[in-house]
Parts: C-alpha cells; structure tokens; sequence
C-alpha cells in the first residue's frame, strides 16, 4: 500500500517530466535533421535533383545563352561595335530594330508573320467551325469518315502542302521542273506561286483540324439542356446559336485561335519553300538567314523576339482556359446530340466537307504523288509515267542517277532519322516519366514545382528558336563539353529538350492517373523502392511509356525547324534531306521523300492510336 | 501493452493552412477495434496514414509496440515498408496488372516466404474471405466487394500486428456494406487483430467498433465506447454528430422560447446555483414521447405544448415534427403516431434523458448527477 503510493507519483512525475521535453518545439537542427531523414528515405528526391540539373543544362542554360549573344558583341563583330568580344552592348538590339536593315531583319518579317497568322486563323476558324458543326450536330452524310479524314492534315508535315503547292503553281521566277499550270500553258503570277497567300492557304488548311478537335469536343460535350430550354422559352434557331451556343463555345474557340498563332510563330518549312523564291520573309526564316549569315547577336535578338512572342501567348491562352472555366458547360445526362436534319442542305453539306477534304489531303497527296511517277509535269499520256524516279538506275542525270529507293542518301537519312529520333524519344519518354514521377510523388514540393516549369519552358521557345539557342550553346567547346556541331549528339539533346513539355506532361499526367494508392499498398505490405518500381509502377505504366515515345517519335520524324538548324549533311536525317532536294531542285525526288515522310507520320499515328487507345486530341500539339 | 501510441501528434501542410491533426493523443490497446470517427476533413484519415508512415509528422512522436516510429525530437522515421502495418485503401489499390492471387501473395514474395508455405498461407486466407475461385482472374473482373476482400486477404496474409482501413466500406452497396461488417467483426475474432477503422458513417462505428474516437478539425474530441459516445457525449459536437435523426438542442438564450428549456434551467439553476454556465440542452428524438395532452404527461418530465406539423414514415417508425414558439423539434416513434398533421399535443421527456452543455459546448457533467436523481425521486 505504502510502495504503491509512494510508486505512483514517481512515475506520475516521470511521465510529466517527459511531456515537458517533449511538448517545446524541437530545436531546428532537430528539425531539419527529421526533414532530410524524412526527404532523403527514398531516391526520389535524389532523382529529381539530377533531373533538375539534367533540364537546368539541356533546356535553361541554352535559352539564357541565346539570349546573352543578344546583348553581348560577338566574335567579329569587336571592329563594327568598337567594343572587345563579350562585353556588353545594344549593337544588335539597334540593328535588330532601329537600323536601315531592321526593316529587312525584323519588322517585314513580323509584319509578315503576323498576317500569315491571322489570316490563317481566319480561314481555320470558319473552316473548321463550320466543318466540326456538320460532323457534331447534323446529319450529314458519312460524319465518321470525315471526323477522322479530316484530321488528317494535322498529321502530316505542314510543308508536304508547301511541295504539292509549287508542284502545281510555280513560274518561271524559279528554275527546274516547271510547274503543272506552267507546262499547261497558263502561267501564275507570283502572287498565286509564292509569298502570303499560299502560305497563309496552307497553313489554315494544315491547322483546321485543331479547331475541328477543340469545338468539336466542345460542342460534344455541350449540355443540350441548356438549349432545350432555351427553345421551351421561345428562341428560334438562330437566337439559340447567337445568343446561347457561341457565347459558350467562345473559350474553346480562343483557344484553338492561340494555339495555331503559336504554331504558326515557329513555322519554317512552308514559308521557306514558299517564301524564299519571292524573298518573302517570316521570323522562322529571317533567324535562319541570320544564322546561316553568322549574324549571331542579330539571331540572339530575333529568337528572344520570337520568344516573347510566344510567351505572351501562352499567357494570353494561360489566362483564356482559367475564363474558361467560369462556364463549365459538361451535362451529365445532358449532352444528348441530337443533330440538326439539314433537309435539302445535306448534299450540299457533304459535297463542302468532301470539297475541304480534297483541298487539304487529296489534291496535294495525289499531285506530289504523281509527279514521282511522270517524267514531264501535267502530260497524262502513258509514255509520261515512269517508276524510274523511285526504282530506275542508270539515269541520264547529272547526279541522282539512281530512283530514290535505290539511293543509299535516303536509306542513310532513314536510318539516321530512324536512330536518332528514336534515342531521343525513348530518352525523353523515359525523362518524362521520371518527371512525373518525381512531380508527384517528391516530398520537396519546390522541386516538383522547378521541374514542372522548367520542362514545360520548350514549349514557350519555338523550335526554330531553341535549335538557334542549341547552336549559339554547343557551337564552340564550352568548358568540358567540346563543340557538338556537326554530332548527331546536339541534335539528340535539342530533341530531347524540345520534346520536353510533352513528355512530362504525359508522365506527370500518367503518374496522376496511377495515384498513390497501389504503390503504398505495395509499401505497406513492405516492398521497398526499387521493388515498387520494378514490381508495381513501370509494369502499370508500359503503356504511357509507349504513348510517351511513339507520340515524340512521329512529330520528331516530321519536324523540320529543330534539324534543319542543327543537321549537316552526315547527320542529314528525312526532312532535311528532301529539303536539300529542293535546293537542288530535285523535285521528284524530294516529293518522293516528302512522301514517305507523309506515310510513315499518318500510320504510325494510326498505329499510336490503336496500340494505345488514345485520341488523337490528346496528342494535339505535339 | 499498447499497440499503438500517438503523443501530441501534429500535421500541417505547410504554413498557413489549419493543422491537419493538432495535439493528438490517441492509445489503442492491443486486440482493440478501433474507430476514427468524424466528418470529412477532420483529420481521422491523415491520422491513420501517419500511422502507416505514409506521411510523416510535422510534431509529436508515434510508437508501434516498444519501437518508436517516428518522432522529431529524435529525428527518427521508420517508412511503411518497415512498420509491419497491414493497410486497406478506401479505392482497394489492387494492382490492376496482376492476378488475384499474385496480388494476395505479393508481400510474401517479398519476404521471400518459401513457395509451400506461402500457398498455404495464400489459400487459407482465401478461404477464409471466400475469395479462392477467383485465384486466376485480375482485379477489374471482379465487383467491388469481391476487390474488397482480395485487398484485405493481401494484408491478412502477411499476419500484421495491426490492420488499418481507410473507409472501406464506403464503395459498396447497403446489403454488401452489411455483410462486410459482420465479416470484419468475424476477422476480427479470428485473426486477433488490432484494427483501426476509419470511417464518417455512425452506424459502421457504432456496429464495430470496440472503442470509438471522435475527431473534429484535427483534434479529437471523444474515446469511448460506442455507448459512451451516444449516451454521454462530451460535447455539442459528438452529440449533434452522432445519432440520426440528429438531437435536438434547445439554446439557453435569454429570450428563449421554448417551456421545456426554461423548466430545465429553472430545475437545474435550483439545485446548481445561479452560476451553473448553462448554454444549450440536447435532448435525443428517441427519448421525446408525446401525449395527447397535458394531462397525459407524466410527474416530473419536462414537457411543452406543440403543434405537429409534420408525420414522415420511414418504414418500421416514425419522425414526428413538432412546432412550438416556432422551434421545431423532432421526435421518433416505433408506433404510428394517433396525432394528425395540425393536432396540438404535449411532448415530454424524463430529466435524465437531457444532456446539459455549457456555454463553450463541452458536457455539464454536474448536471448529469443532478438529473440521474431527479428521475429516482
């Protein structure tokens, strides 16, 4: 009795004296020393790091680079700036923008650019809306074949277009092959062959199918109760229309609109086969002519220009999708179509939908087509056709003596395509899981949040002028890295960086879906982090993987901005070796490249969608 | 020994925001079945995922058995893999790319548990959860209730000390919720198990649970029993939670209307002294009986006239709604009510069926003894 009492307020103090150490907050070595224990547990965060690092080197670092030629005197040029190279100056700036050439440089070139663009988006906006309207709303004849026919300019190289355009249309203002209007006797003028009108064409017809997909899927996902009750209330159709579905349908439409100016910002090939024979200049080709000039500061200037441009798009687009959601328009039962009957309009209706389909995919995939296959352009008599351009051997040309199938440059440049492509989308589907994987799973929330910005800053900077920014970067050895040049080792990096903002967006989306749920059972019942990966979470994520390579691999295969900077002729990869076809006026041959291109981009995106099962809306953008 | 220690735990998710879990305190003792009960958002899941190690503290300290688990102060944190913790997810988590049974034997693949043993094992969890004709079919071809038990068999089956389970009954259906509860009781019984349950739903913690803990905000606001919590609730939180239909609590303001309240006080102040603090009255519908009138009302009950304003039959019994001074006050009856909708009636309650809270919401326990005492007089 005695013991007991004296026993209980011992250990009643006791416990009391270690409330009391533990009760005062630790002190912040203590804490911090949790904190890394706690950060440090798994190679999560360590992982992340080094991704960090990797995007600081592959991505940030040639971005400020570029930039930095911008503002500093370049080798060369100390006699013209009376400046030593790498100080500071305005040089560049002033020529860029104030100079009697600025006109040339700059300011015709942005003029340009921004009326290619608006027209384009124009055309696109009423082509488009009133297509994805007859495919979503109406009873037109055969809407499913034309819901995918018509997607399929986007998944072609815009400058496919650009070939079949002068194929058909060019003058005498151009030597070679005359064009198939030239041959039949009418002669276009230059207006119709070259500069901002066909270029301003094929770019709309190219980008259509983005507001096909975005107010389409809009306009599927309209809550149709929202018009039934208007209709209860006495609107007529037209009133419906104005005042009900295009105010709503009005975010979806912007952002298509910002989408295509930012695509039309980086846009290289077409106006640099549609434009340079007329001089006809755009920012795209006014960086290429500065770099392929060593004008490095002016390039640094215009690809900062093309930059901003670009960002404050973004932003613009930033800003329109949080607007956006002001309207949520998804119904649940709602989103009943009932499609307009078009009466007598319905021939009509489809005869417009084919009438667009054959503009945009059948008129110029059968045009270059046919020009592999004839010795003289627009002579239909059956003398005239000849395989000999993609099989014949033995040829009395000067050079390009074999078809083009026969010619080792192409199965060079296949392979190099195949190859380097290929790495650098495996590497960055891989890189984009890792990312995403760290994004959401790190405990250091500022490194999920540097990683996610810093890998998505590509796609602010368009490719032509991130492969600028490669070139002022690797051009020369820079500490330990030797001048990459030349290496198909800079065209593998620049495409890694610029496949980027989609790879991670695909991991990071991916490891969402995924949640957090099976890894921390697998954790729970004790599986440590390797087994998690090995076990649980690439087993459940091959699939994403597979997205997130196949989708790079074939906008890689058809890209041109980023090799056409960065490609010599030992790296000459597809695109850039039907361009140098074109240079050298070799039409068949380069339409025949331009070709295959075309069919291995359309049937691999076929096959990305079959093997995956995802929408090619999805995928839009990349 | 306690199975589980929680000493001043807290959780925040980064400054700024309100603690997830403030200075919580919890025991469970081993072979318990325990229940953390509350409304979304009060914390009760971030306290089991701390538990498991999913997330780690921001303070406090939490040990499993002798083994502290993670603590601050110590700069000590053992991860999930380590704790020997057996966790159910509220979304089941089967791993979508493997069979049922390369799920149930997945933690005893990684205990490198050799191919016999680990079959016997396999089969005789799954016999016992009924599960073992879906050996060779994957997760999405089973219902929710078949996954239910594969991700309960895949943590018995490695024999944790303790088993978590984050509402897992809240994706099934009325019937299949039933039969789960009573096979969790059974497994319970069977494996001897320490369980911590979490759940918002009052019926799953009352049926279950051996003790139950109450959570608000972050911090807890009552452990009892099932009984204790209903019959005794420690606060106007716990009591306005717990029960449906919801008690009625009668406001002790100074323009109160309602007779009942002011008989109570007047009853209450008289043996308590005019500083007794009291701030509201909670009475249970259950507990409210209705007479015809006045004088059908039995000595000693509070009661007030009411009119009945509202009959709702909810098969079985009956929620009778009756205004009085405007105040509308919900009873429940297990017999059709003889009232009509616009009959006036009396309703009254014996003393020790109130529950008197203080200003600041907290149970008046002074009252309680004073209330027993009435009903024997």
């Amino acid at each position: 009795m005695t013991t007991g009492n004296a026993v209980a307020p011992r250990r009643e103090s006791g416990r009391q004296v270690a409330r009391a150490n533990a009760i005062p907050s630790p002190a912040w070595t203590c804490r911090l020393r949790y904190r890394l224990r706690v950060a440090l547990r798994e190679p999560t965060t360590i992982i992340g790091l080094f991704a960090a690092l990797l995007f600081a080197y592959l991505i940030v670092v040639p971005v400020v680079s570029i930039l930095r030629d911008a503002v500093t005197v370049q080798f060369g040029d100390e006699r013209r700036t009376a400046a030593e190279v790498g100080s500071l100056t305005t040089y560049y700036l002033s020529r860029a923008f104030t100079s009697p050439v600025a006109a040339n440089l700059f300011w015709q070139p942005l003029r340009n650019t921004l009326m290619v663009a608006a027209g384009a988006i124009g055309i696109a906006v009423v082509v488009g809306t009133a297509i994805a309207w007859l495919i979503c709303r109406t009873d037109m004849f055969a809407r499913q074949w034309f819901a995918t026919a018509l997607i399929v300019p986007y998944m072609l190289p815009a400058w496919t277009f650009a070939l079949a355009w002068t194929t058909l249309f060019k003058n005498r203002t151009v030597g070679g092959q005359a064009g198939w209007m030239e041959s039949l006797g009418f002669s276009p003028p230059d207006w119709l062959a070259y500069g901002q009108v066909p270029i301003t064409l094929i770019l709309a017809l190219h980008y259509a199918p983005f507001v096909i997909l975005l107010f389409g899927s809009a306009l599927r996902r309209f809550d149709s109760q929202l018009e039934d009750s208007a209709r209860v209330l006495g609107a007529g159709r037209g009133a419906i229309a104005l005042k009900i579905i295009l105010p709503l349908m009005r975010p979806a439409l912007m952002s298509a609109v910002v989408l295509i100016f930012a695509k039309c910002l980086g846009e290289f090939g077409v106006a640099y086969v549609l434009g340079l024979p007329v001089k006809y200049d755009v920012l795209a080709t006014s960086l290429y002519r500065s770099i392929g000039s060593r004008q490095t500061g002016v390039a640094g200037v215009i690809a900062g220009a093309i930059m901003l441009i670009g960002i404050i798009t973004i932003l613009i687009d930033a800003y329109l999708v949080r607007e956006a959601q002001r309207f949520v328009t998804v119904g649940g039962k709602g989103a009943m179509n009932r499609p307009a009957r078009l009466g007598i309009w319905r021939w009509p209706a489809t005869g417009f939908a084919a009438g667009v389909y054959a503009a945009s995919v059948g008129v110029p995939l059968l045009t270059l087509f046919l020009s592999t296959v004839m010795r003289v352009p627009a002579d239909f008599s059956w003398s005239n056709f000849t395989l000999d351009y993609w099989i014949g051997w033995n040829l009395p040309t000067v050079a390009m003596r074999t078809g083009i199938l026969l010619s080792p440059d192409l199965w060079q440049a296949a392979f190099n395509t195949l190859w380097i492509v290929g790495l650098a989308s495996t590497c960055s589907g891989l890189l984009g899981i890792i990312t995403g994987y760290v994004v959401v799973r790190t405990p250091v929330r500022p490194l999920a949040a540097v990683l996610r910005q810093v890998t998505f800053m590509p796609y602010l900077v368009p490719g032509i002028a991130f492969a600028a920014a490669y070139l002022s970067l690797f051009a020369v050895p820079r500490g330990p890295i030797p001048a990459l040049y030349g290496t198909s080792l800079i065209l593998i990096l620049a495409l890694i960086a610029d496949q980027m903002p989609y790879a991670s967006r695909a991991g990071i989306s991916a490891m969402m879906q995924l949640g957090r749920d099976p890894e921390e059972a697998a954790q729970v019942v004790g599986a440590g982090w390797l087994a998690r990966m090995r076990l649980v979470v690439v087993p459940i994520q091959k699939g994403s993987l597979m997205t997130g390579i196949l989708l790079p691999f074939i906008s890689g295969i058809k890209g041109l901005s980023l090799f056409v900077m960065l490609a010599v002729p030992s790296t000459d990869v597809l695109t850039t070796f039907s361009m140098r076809l074109v240079d050298y006026h070799y039409t068949q041959a380069a339409n025949a490249v331009v070709l295959i291109i075309a069919a291995i981009a359309y049937f691999g995106t076929l096959a990305a969608q079959k093997l995956t099962k995802t929408n090619l809306a999805e995928g839009l953008g990349s | 020994m306690p199975a589980i220690i929680l000493e001043n735990a807290n959780k925040s998710y980064g400054a700024g925001s309100p603690n997830a879990v403030s200075n919580l305190d919890l025991e469970i003792a081993n072979g318990e079945f325990m229940c953390l009960l509350g409304p979304s958002g009060c914390g009760k899941t971030t306290t089991l995922r701390m538990i498991a190690g999913l997330e780690n503290l921001s303070g406090g300290e939490i040990r499993i058995g002798e083994r502290v688990v993670d603590s601050i102060s110590k700069g000590l944190f053992v991860g999930p893999e380590k704790r020997e913790l057996g966790l159910v997810f509220q979304s089941y988590a089967l791993w979508p790319h493997l069979t049922i049974e390369r799920n149930t034997d997945f933690g005893l693949r990684l205990r490198k548990v050799p191919k016999a043993e680990r079959e016997a094992l396999v089969t005789r969890v799954m016999k016992a959860l009924d599960i073992e004709k879906y050996r060779g079919r994957y997760p999405s071809q089973l219902s929710g209730g078949q996954q239910q038990r594969v991700a309960l068999a895949r943590m018995l089956v490695v024999n944790p000390g303790v088993l978590l389970l984050d509402e897992p009954l809240s994706n099934l259906d009325a019937r299949l919720r039933l039969e789960m509860r009573a096979e969790l009781k059974r497994i319970h019984a069977e494996f001897g198990t320490t369980i911590v349950f979490v759940t918002h739903d009052q019926w799953e913690a009352m049926t279950l649970a051996t003790t139950i803990a109450v959570m608000n905000e972050g911090t807890l606001q009552q452990m009892g029993t099932p009984n204790d919590i209903y019959d005794r609730p420690a606060n106007r939180f716990v009591a306005e939670f717990v029960g449906s239909p919801p008690i009625n609590i009668f406001e002790i303001g100074d323009a109160s209307h309602d007779v009942v309240g002011r008989h109570a006080v007047t009853f209450l102040t008289a043996r308590l002294g005019p500083d007794a603090d009291i701030g509201s009255l909670g009475l249970r519908p259950e507990t409210i009986q209705i007479a015809g009138s006045a004088d059908a009302v039995p000595g000693g009950s509070f009661a007030d006239e009411a009119v009945v304003t509202g009959i709702l039959p909810t098969g079985g019994s009956w929620i009778v709604e009756l205004t009085s001074g405007g105040k509308k006050t919900f009873a429940t009856a297990n017999e059709a009510p003889r009232q009509k909708v616009g009959d006036t009636v009396w309703f009254h309650v014996r003393p020790a069926a109130l529950h008197v809270f203080s200003r600041d919401g907290q149970r008046l326990e002074r009252a309680d003894d004073v209330l027993a005492q009435a009903a024997v007089q």
